[in-house]
């Protein structure tokens, strides 16, 4: 019982870090219908820009921020000077998806060219150890934890409250109708992908301070992870996304902490397989994502 | 010629041969099919742990220092036979999954979560393949009726070669140049309008996915049989992208043409980075060949998506009987571009997905 309450307080950590990398790679997906594999790397090149920052004294919310606008800046200039140019070369679905995996690799191997196979550890002190029977988490575990929480809610109050949210929902909707109804289509997917890139460094800096080591590969390794949290919500909605990732996140780490550690992307995995499966467009996919994912 | 000139020729010529297989499996799933198989590499290694096991006998030789499932020592083809078996089981059940209703780029990444984790469940449970280590020192078949290393080598480049012609001309030719090809052409240019006339598009997908399948494993077999050994580190999920590299810049639909990305893409880049003097630090040659493959990939895709040798539009005379449809350009069932696989939007693949799953 005690393991199952403990792995549980993981389990919330790790759906929080997934929560922040899900929404933002479902976001592209919602806005651009690109699949964008290189979204792991980016997060791993945003985890490495931290690091920098880190060596040269910055402190975890100095961190966090730099990590963010590094992954913002990275994911803009892919969209803009990457995707968009082969977009409108007609490129295929399919193609965009190796378009973006050659970028994966080129990031990936650009990073393990500049700075080694070796691994990395940010130096940011050992926090302190909160217990609450059998629960324990670090300070910066329940910072993780809360992080994830209020970047859920501004994300829910930017897409329902303001007109740049609203804009984007309807451009993700209809894109043509929404250029016609004069919405500056270019500007709202750029900001989408500044806002998308901006979580997804956020996400690379937390996985790396919760995971203590990482190296050229980490962030890649986290994206089938991220992609099922993604595929598991229904691609391309917000909301299904924090739901994959709380699911996941929980499934994950209660059977790797009660059944065996091997098994940690295994379950999740066999629960994507199930979901698609069962109800291929995802557990929050309606009428629209259903003809997406048909 | 040296010794050792002789034997670099000769395993050169059977990556030769297993890369001319690689590249016709795929092709057949995606140039001629339309699948996006991101797992290839998946079926490969497949092919290759099952040749590995039934050839190296109980986990207990070499002084039982690997561990692994199965175990047995079977005569020379079986092993090699039961590799295309298995990887095309495994791509028979994976296909049942991937293939039925999802969308082309979700198939793509749903296939690449697959592969993944394929990876991450080897290497995390070492009892069933061995684990992150991998299997070595697996015996080369019939190497005992050899008496000079160098004449087995050539025996071997001739069972390659002899493979590779067998599944040209009783497997891919077949496929490629028959109405089968046609129809699997068409679910790739224009899967709904194959729907409607009568075409059984998961039903082809799925034959063409465990097709290419078995002809993956089968590359994997031979090659590990020759090699001797196999480790995760050699299946990870981005060796496919080679794969895919070498059909992009060869040719996608075109036999020939992808034969040329197999000597051009695997088999050259492979060769030339042995003789750039080692600059840096040892692991930053291989890490910028890696930056170059993604590069190529992406020019090709840029500066020419059909690749040096395109597949050759085949079109069909308006007004022949039964064909009041087909024409170049048009919706026309053979005359799409070979890029365009899946469509270019949601509402198309609406359409298929409904139709493909109500068949």
């Amino acid at each position: 019982m005690s393991t199952l309450i403990a792995s549980v307080g993981f389990g919330l950590v790790t759906a929080s870090i997934l929560a922040l990398a899900a929404v933002g790679f479902t976001l592209q997906f919602g806005i651009s219908n690109l699949l964008n594999l290189a979204y792991g790397d980016t997060m791993t090149a945003a985890a490495f820009a931290a690091y920098l920052a880190n060596r040269a004294g910055a402190d975890l919310w100095l961190m966090l921020l730099i990590g963010g606008a590094f992954g913002a800046v990275v994911s803009l200039a892919l969209n803009r000077f990457v995707y968009t140019p082969f977009r409108r070369r007609k490129t295929s679905l399919f193609g965009m998806v190796i378009v973006s995996l050659s970028v994966a690799v080129i990031v990936q191997n650009l990073l393990l060219a500049g700075f080694g196979p070796s691994f990395f550890t940010y130096q940011i002190g050992q926090s302190r150890t909160l217990r609450a029977g059998s629960l324990a988490l670090t300070v910066n575990q329940l910072l993780i934890i809360a992080l994830a929480v209020a970047a859920m809610l501004a994300l829910h109050l930017l897409l329902t409250r303001t007109r740049l949210g609203k804009a984007m929902r309807a451009t993700s909707t209809n894109p043509s109708l929404a250029l016609g109804c004069g919405i500056n289509t270019t500007r709202v997917v750029g900001m989408a992908w500044l806002l998308s890139g901006f979580l997804c460094g956020v996400a690379g800096v937390v996985l790396v301070a919760n995971t203590t080591a990482f190296q050229s590969t980490t962030g890649n390794d986290f994206l089938v992870l991220v992609v099922a949290a993604a595929m598991l919500g229904g691609v391309g909605k917000p909301y299904g996304a924090m739901l994959g990732a709380l699911v996941l996140g929980l499934v994950t780490e209660i059977a790797a902490g009660i059944i065996a550690p091997g098994l940690k992307e295994g379950f999740a995995f066999a629960l994507l397989v199930l979901v698609l499966l069962v109800r291929p467009q995802g557990l929050f996919g309606d009428a629209t994502s259903r003809a997406v994912a048909a | 010629m040296s010794a050792a000139a002789v034997f670099y020729l000769t395993t050169l010529l059977v990556y030769v041969g297993v890369d001319i297989l690689a590249v016709w499996s795929l092709n057949l799933q995606w140039g001629i099919a339309g699948i996006p198989n991101l797992a290839w590499i998946l079926f490969q290694s497949a092919g290759a742990y099952t040749a590995a096991v039934l050839t190296l006998g109980p986990s207990s030789g070499n002084g039982g220092f690997q561990s692994y499932i199965i175990g047995a020592r079977l005569p020379f083809p079986l092993p090699v036979l039961a590799g295309g078996l298995v990887a095309g089981a495994l791509a028979a059940l994976v296909g049942l999954v991937v293939l039925r209703r999802l969308r082309g780029d979700y198939q793509a990444v749903v296939l690449l979560v697959i592969t993944v984790t394929a990876t991450l469940l080897v290497e995390n449970f070492p009892r069933f393949l061995n684990g992150p280590a991998g299997l070595a020192l697996i015996p080369q078949p019939l190497s005992s009726r050899f008496a000079s290393s160098i004449g087995y080598a050539w025996f071997y480049v001739a069972l390659t070669a002899a493979v590779c012609a067998a599944v040209y001309f009783l497997v891919v030719r077949r496929i490629t140049g028959s109405p089968l090809g046609r129809a699997l052409r068409a679910t790739r240019d224009c899967d709904f309008a194959a729907a409607a006339l009568g075409k059984n598009i998961v039903g082809l997908r799925l034959f063409v996915f465990v097709v290419g399948g078995v002809i993956a494993g089968i590359s994997g077999a031979l090659l590990v049989e020759f090699i001797t050994a196999w480790s995760p580190g050699g299946w990870m999920y981005v060796e496919s992208l080679v794969v895919f590299t070498a059909i992009i810049v060869g040719g996608t639909g075109n036999d020939f043409g992808v034969m040329a990305g197999a000597l051009l893409v695997p088999v050259l880049f492979n060769e030339i980075t042995r003789y750039i003097p080692t600059f840096g630090s040892p692991y930053l040659v291989d890490a910028l060949q890696w930056v170059v493959i993604g590069g190529l990939a992406l020019l090709f895709m840029w500066f020419r998506p059909r690749g040096l040798f395109p597949e050759r539009r085949r079109t069909m005379a308006l007004g022949g009987p039964g064909t009041t449809v087909a024409g170049p350009g048009q919706a026309g069932v053979e005359a799409g571009r070979p890029g365009a696989s899946q469509g270019s939007g949601a509402g198309t693949s609406t359409a298929v997905g409904g139709a493909g799953s109500g068949l």
